[in-house]
């Protein structure tokens, strides 16, 4: 890395922990941070002067309904969880143990998924099929093509899936040891078709999954997943 | 309630919501719902979009069973984070701009929390001294830091809003940062909070 390259990127820093760059800008930054570790010691000094930001605001009370209809929801919900008579399941579609990701990891796996639409190609393939959401996203399905061991990542191929408001993509995910780690986001096309390379190496994970994201994508999932693809 | 709940730290308050213990995650909303609920409200100005940020950050952290990783700093700030993010998402595709530049004209009424407990006194002061700290700092780097994360601006419509040239105002967002850091330090050294 250049001298220029750093200087250039330098200033980034700020506006990347309070969310001021673009996608694309976003990126960038994390491609090179994951490369300069000066960048990296400028974000972990910075970082608890951004976290103190949302401590400054004025408290006002929430209105009391807000917890009586959230839990409402979460109690039902809990009922229902409770009742599920398949363990292999409820496990599958639990997310353990979820590793809040460093932008790093994120900036990483987005320098991957690059690379790997290109490194997948013509070798003996495995297919996996989704266990789909049926509810929240009714007639679609989705394949898992695995390469080989999967060492080499996979590539996630979707139909059938809603188009979503703008401002909002897929996203996919690899969960391995109770961990979630981000993986590339998504957009399908008008007749809800779609794919997507999935950079992680896949051969010891647990499940791919997906879930919908604002758009640039987000360092944990914020929505149960809407397909998933155990392995 | 298990009142065995109430008494645990944040962290095994967490363990228990990812088991979808729904009492655990009961005693999480009543501990950060004020503050997350006050974020948006802040970033938005407007009640019903708020409640509507805090009940699909919570729904999110129940429906996705997302684990806490205490590594990556409090609770607290884990769900304010969660919160943000919805908010940001929120005003850069709805209409929040508008409604918001009518909050801050003083068209919502204002609805403060009332000090209850010594905890809400003492995110008060905490809150107060962060506003202090960011207050002290030269106007042309507080106001690009509040527009980018209050207000969930670009830098380039920053840079517009502001009329200064792109660089300059992510150098002033990163100075500022700077300043803002060190005067926290010093007030928590001089035991300010913590």
């Amino acid at each position: 890395m250049s001298a220029r390259d750093h200087a250039s990127y330098r200033d980034d820093v700020g506006a990347y922990l309070l969310g001021a760059l673009t996608d694309l800008e976003r990126q960038a930054f994390e491609r090179h941070l994951a490369g300069c570790p000066e960048c990296r010691d400028e974000l972990e000094r910075l970082h608890p002067a951004a976290a103190s930001l949302p401590r400054s605001v004025e408290q006002v009370e929430p209105p009391p309904g807000l917890k009586t209809s959230l839990m409402e929801l979460v109690e039902r919900e809990a009922r229902e969880r409770s009742s599920l008579p398949a363990p292999r399941r409820r496990r599958r579609l639990s997310l353990p143990r979820l590793a809040f990701a460093r932008p790093l990891i994120a900036g990483v796996a987005l320098a991957l998924g690059v690379v790997a639409g290109i490194v997948l190609a013509d070798k003996g393939t495995r297919t996996e099929v989704a266990t789909v959401d049926e509810r929240r996203v009714p007639g679609a399905s989705a394949r898992l093509q695995i390469e080989g061991d999967g060492e080499n990542g996979a590539i996630l191929r979707v139909q059938g899936m809603p188009s979503l408001a703008r401002g909002r993509v897929y996203q996919a995910w690899v969960q391995r040891d109770g961990r979630i780690v981000p993986q590339p986001t998504f957009e399908v096309g008008q007749r809800g078709g779609g794919a997507v390379a999935i950079p992680d190496d896949v051969h010891d994970a647990d499940a791919v999954m997906v879930t919908r994201e604002p758009r640039g994508g987000s360092r944990a999932p914020s929505e149960r997943p809407l397909l998933m693809v155990p392995l | 309630m298990a009142a065995d709940i109430r008494n645990l730290a944040d962290e095994e308050v967490m363990q228990l919501v990812g088991d979808g213990n729904a009492q655990a995650f009961e005693v999480l909303y009543d501990r950060h719902g004020g503050a997350a609920y006050s974020l948006a409200y802040r970033m938005v100005g407007n009640r019903l979009t708020a409640e509507d940020i805090t009940q699909e950050g919570f729904l999110s952290i129940w429906r996705s069973r997302l684990r806490y990783d205490p590594a990556r700093g409090s609770v607290r700030t884990w769900v304010l984070g969660i919160v943000h993010n919805r908010a940001i998402d929120a005003v850069r595709h709805g209409a929040m701009h508008e409604r918001r530049r009518q909050a801050i004209a003083g068209v919502e009424e204002r609805h403060e929390a009332p000090e209850r407990t010594e905890v809400e006194a003492a995110r008060r002061e905490e809150a107060r001294s962060v506003r202090t700290a960011l207050d002290a700092l030269p106007d042309d780097q507080r106001r690009p830091i509040e527009l980018a994360y209050f207000g969930g601006y670009s830098h380039s419509q920053i840079a517009e809003l502001l009329d200064e040239p792109i660089g300059t105002v992510k150098g002033r967002i990163r100075l500022g940062l700077h300043k803002l850091r060190r005067q926290l330090a010093e007030r928590s050294a001089a035991g300010g909070f913590a």
